[in-house]
């Protein structure tokens, strides 16, 4: 009895002693703003309330003894409080701390224009690169319709801001990727043998980059492959050049996928004729895997390879009456092979280390000389990124390079020679990127590289920060080294150049507001250590590297896709000042490459009605030097300048069919790229120049591509 | 002995309380996140599934909750960036929950929702990315248990927008409908706390279909 009644008192007192605490107050940010909507709360219990338009808040509670007070709220640190309870009543005012939130933090935009992630802030998306008309989904081809490209229609290539093709580097996932381009015959634009369709994410820099990025003077084209695939789909396409058929299996947590495409341009050149005499129109067979698995959460296994094989022969006539033409026969055997592995170590650390591997076999028969170029590279790279805090992200890595060369040609008396070496270059580098607010953003680098060859060292540091100036602009700067050792046609002559060396400064300002972006940026390039001839342009024993030269610019970029209802547009206008000092230059001159004045506009227009994309893209370039023999100096004329307008229709016919026509230079305009000069005098004592033209006033595509699925809704639309 | 019965019969009552407690808050809850109508009172009340969801470690459903509260915001935001931001915040909530109960048809189902409001941010760059992803999830959703009619009634809105888009033909996703529909009215959860909305939207989707 006396047992029970001790336990129902001890019930009742225990709710007797349940007192209620009143607690009241406001939530601000550090400048005494009111916060709405903040969680305000006793840790680990239901007791809590949300801040109002006026940042405040009152609840009871009924808990007792040690606490924690809590306000969560968006954009901000969590707030922590102890607190003993039951107290009366309790009047707090609390000030919160901005957090740096991915989605308003100031970011560097200084050089780079970045497509991926879907992300609204993006400049560009992902599809965007596959459907600018006159691109034929090839990835440079669209980059080329960007402020701070130079357009050199006859190579395909991406010359950026002064520089030359070879300065522009690509990387997939972090690793170098050789050859980027399939072969193509002289003055005739390459393609790149990447599809867009594979990655998910594209970083154009025109300039600045990280010191993640090394051995590229000008450029790095950065591109991040898709994760998973998101479904088992199978893609068939039946173009006018040839076929392919693609499958993707979804894995649990992964995927499988394969490709096969052939190309043979032979019937097109039979109905459209070409300026060129074909012996054997270029033909390719190209296959690639990928396979895709997540590991553990957040820890991503990727590899992929890729084999091509591709050939053409083709006559190439003489400028003089007299000259015999030549017949040029190449074979291209291409693979590539990359594997990375992205690992979350723990909250704080993340790894991803990867390898690539690249094996290049060209043989060029010219008449009855056989040439054959063997390239093997291999690269390895390890990078470990730690968030030290909210506010400092540290990256550092180092990766290794090796590059086997070999070069046989016919040597005098028929017997055969080669030209070849072995370069291994390493490199470390590290780079610490601060916030102080929303509104900063500081990031400095250092690359160290070593290079076996030369048996020497070069230092690059590179910095770049970023400031808000309002809720939709800001302004970046950024300053670097950049270093490249010379192209392999200098250096399997001459191993131990130093590398060319150029410096960038960049200013840019942005301003985004829904749905239109404006962006301006200046720059200033000092290029020196740049590879010169001696006398004798064939005598590498006078090669030095006392070239050097400038660029120095303005890009305009314009973009749109809300004043004109389901129009989006961009506007891209470069200007570009350089003069350099190398090679077989006499002097500093602009080269040949280099435009003055470059302009695109890109439009896209749905029209729901019929189901059809359309697009166009009506690109200028202002006159490019050349070189006249038979005159006194160099480079000292103009070519006229170029235009081109480009146009592509996909029509929806169902929903996994789709049918695509292009169409490059609609107006037949005869565009030239520069002057070739004859190599002798002909009968009045004059060079005798030819005209480097396109080799037939248009392209024209067309596709129809069909995806089976279980969902019957997928289709092919963003490949194009 | 008696001593040691009814200590163990308070510390049952006890539990049960809590448990209740458990029940009654979230019924409270859910009923004014149905109610709810603006971005402050969908704040409000996910501020609400937070604490719950902070003091009920092991339990999806506050979460799944606060998940669906933010993809409410997103749709009554105007601002792209603005509701990708909740969108996100939805996503997170629903990976939690789906670490808790990796089984749940409702946190498919709301997965696939989440993906479905990320398409009509963007419908032509981003149509390609989630439509898939949110087809798939609701094919998941309803693979887990076929009588969910939420999956029923978002999958075939999904589909019927594509195939009046195409004029194709709708029998498929309107059959999907008209499934949800009844599945509305005769399913019912062994769970108290399990979600109910969607009702309308699937009756007034299915009236589409007949006309």
């Amino acid at each position: 009895m006396n047992r029970y009644f001790t336990i129902i008192a001890f019930c009742l007192s225990f709710s007797a002693i349940n007192a209620q605490s009143l607690i009241s107050g406001v939530v601000t940010d550090q400048k005494g703003g009111a916060i709405i909507g903040a969680n305000v709360f006793i840790a680990e219990t239901y007791d809590g309330a949300s801040t109002d338009t006026n940042g405040r808040f009152r609840f009871t509670t009924t808990e007792t003894g040690s606490h924690q007070l809590k306000v969560t709220v968006i954009g901000y640190a969590n707030y922590e409080e102890k607190l003993v309870l039951p107290i009366e009543k309790l009047e707090v005012s609390i000030k919160m701390v901005e957090s740096i939130n991915q989605l308003e933090a100031v970011v560097i935009t200084a050089g780079s224009f970045t497509a991926g992630e879907e992300k609204s802030r993006e400049v560009l998306k992902p599809l965007d690169i596959v459907t600018t008309a006159g691109a034929t989904a090839d990835i440079p081809g669209a980059l080329n319709t960007l402020p701070g490209t130079q357009k050199v229609g006859e190579t395909g290539r991406l010359f950026v801001r002064g520089g030359e093709g070879y300065e522009t580097k690509t990387f997939i996932d972090g690793l170098e990727v050789m050859g980027a381009y399939s072969p193509s015959a002289p003055n005739t634009p390459s393609r790149s043998r990447f599809s867009p369709f594979m990655f998910s994410g594209t970083s154009f820099s025109t300039g600045g980059y990280s010191a993640e990025y090394g051995q590229a003077l000008s450029s790095a084209l950065i591109l991040k492959s898709k994760d998973v695939p998101e479904e088992t789909r199978t893609d068939i396409s039946l173009m006018s050049v040839g076929a392919d058929v693609s499958h993707s299996h979804a894995l649990s947590k992964g995927a499988v996928a394969g490709k096969l495409q052939y190309t043979n341009l032979t019937p097109y050149f039979e109905a459209v004729s070409q300026k060129m005499k074909w012996d054997e129109a270029p033909r390719s067979a190209d296959g690639n895997v990928m396979f895709r698995k997540e590991l553990k959460k957040g820890d991503m296994l990727k590899l992929y390879t890729n084999f091509s094989w591709s050939d053409f022969t083709v006559y190439q006539s003489g400028i003089l009456p007299q000259d015999i033409d030549d017949r040029v026969a190449l074979t291209n055997f291409y693979n590539y092979f990359n594997t990375s592995y992205r690992s979350i170590l723990n909250d704080r650390w993340t790894m991803q280390s990867g390898v690539s591997y690249t094996r290049s076999e060209e043989q060029t028969k010219v008449n009855q000389d056989n040439y054959k170029e063997a390239v093997q590279g291999l690269h390895f790279k390890s990078v470990f990124t730690h968030d030290a805090s909210e506010k400092v992200a540290l990256t550092f890595g180092a990766e290794h390079f090796t590059e086997d060369y070999n070069f046989g040609y016919p040597g005098e008396a028929g017997l055969e020679q080669d030209l070849s070496f072995d370069k291994n270059t390493t490199a470390a580098f590290g780079e610490a990127e601060v916030y102080t607010s929303n509104r900063f953003v500081a990031r400095v680098g250092i690359r160290g590289e070593y290079n076996s060859l030369q048996e020497a060292g070069y230092f690059a540091p590179r910095t770049s920060m970023a400031f808000k100036t309002g809720e939709h602009s800001q302004l970046s700067v950024a300053y670097g080294v950049f270093n490249q050792t010379g192209t392999n046609e200098l250096i399997r002559i001459r191993s131990d150049l130093e590398d060319e060396r150029a410096q960038h400064y960049i200013i840019n300002y942005q301003h985004e507001i829904k749905g239109r972006t404006f962006r301006v940026e200046g720059y200033y390039k000092d290029y020196d250590n740049l590879i010169k001839f001696g006398d004798n342009n064939f005598d590498p024993s006078g090669y030095t590297n006392d070239g050097s030269g400038y660029a120095r610019g303005l890009d305009v970029f314009w973009r749109d896709n809300i004043t004109f209802k389901g129009v989006d547009y961009w506007l891209s206008y470069s200007f570009l000042d350089t003069e350099r000092d190398y090679r077989n230059f006499p002097y500093r001159v602009r080269p040949r490459f280099a435009s003055k004045h470059n302009f695109s506009a890109v439009f896209k227009y749905f029209i729901r009605s019929l189901k059809t994309q359309v697009g166009g893209t009506y690109s200028y370039t202002s006159g490019r030097p050349y070189h006249n023999p038979n005159l006194a100096g160099f480079n000292t004329e103009e070519t006229p300048a170029y235009h081109d307008l480009s146009m592509n229709f996909s029509y929806l016919m169902k929903t996994n069919v789709i049918i695509h026509a292009s169409v490059t230079n609609v107006l037949g305009i005869d565009n030239v790229f520069g002057y070739e000069s004859s190599a002798q005098r002909d009968e009045n004592g004059q060079y005798v120049l030819r005209a480097i033209k396109q080799p037939a006033p248009r392209f024209i595509f067309l596709g129809i591509f069909i995806t089976l699925s279980k969902n019957k809704s997928v289709n092919q639309l963003p490949v194009l | 002995m008696k001593t040691a019965l009814l200590s163990l019969m308070m510390l049952l009552w006890i539990q049960l309380a809590q448990a209740n407690k458990y029940e009654k808050v979230m019924l409270e809850a859910i009923e004014s996140l149905y109610q709810a109508d603006s971005i402050s009172q969908y704040q409000e009340v996910i501020n609400k599934f937070d604490r719950i969801a902070a003091r009920e470690a092991d339990k999806w459903e506050p979460l799944y909750y606060a998940g669906f509260g933010y993809v409410m915001m997103a749709n009554k935001s105007q601002q792209a960036s603005i509701k990708d931001q909740y969108l996100d915040l939805a996503m997170r909530k629903v990976n939690k929950a789906l670490d808790l109960a990796p089984g749940e048809s409702e946190l498919m189902a709301l997965e696939g929702f989440i993906h479905m409001i990320r398409v009509t941010v963007d419908p032509a760059v981003r149509g390609q990315q989630y439509a898939p992803l949110s087809m798939q999830a609701f094919g998941k959703a309803i693979a887990h248990n076929p009588d969910n009619p939420r999956a029923l009634y978002l999958m075939g809105q999904m589909e019927y927008g594509t195939a009046q888009f195409f004029g194709a033909d709708t029998s498929e996703a309107c059959g999907k409908l008209k499934s949800a529909v009844e599945k509305f009215s005769t399913y019912i959860s062994d769970n108290p706390l399990a979600p109910t909305w969607g009702k309308k939207g699937a009756e007034s989707s299915a009236e589409r279909c007949g006309k």
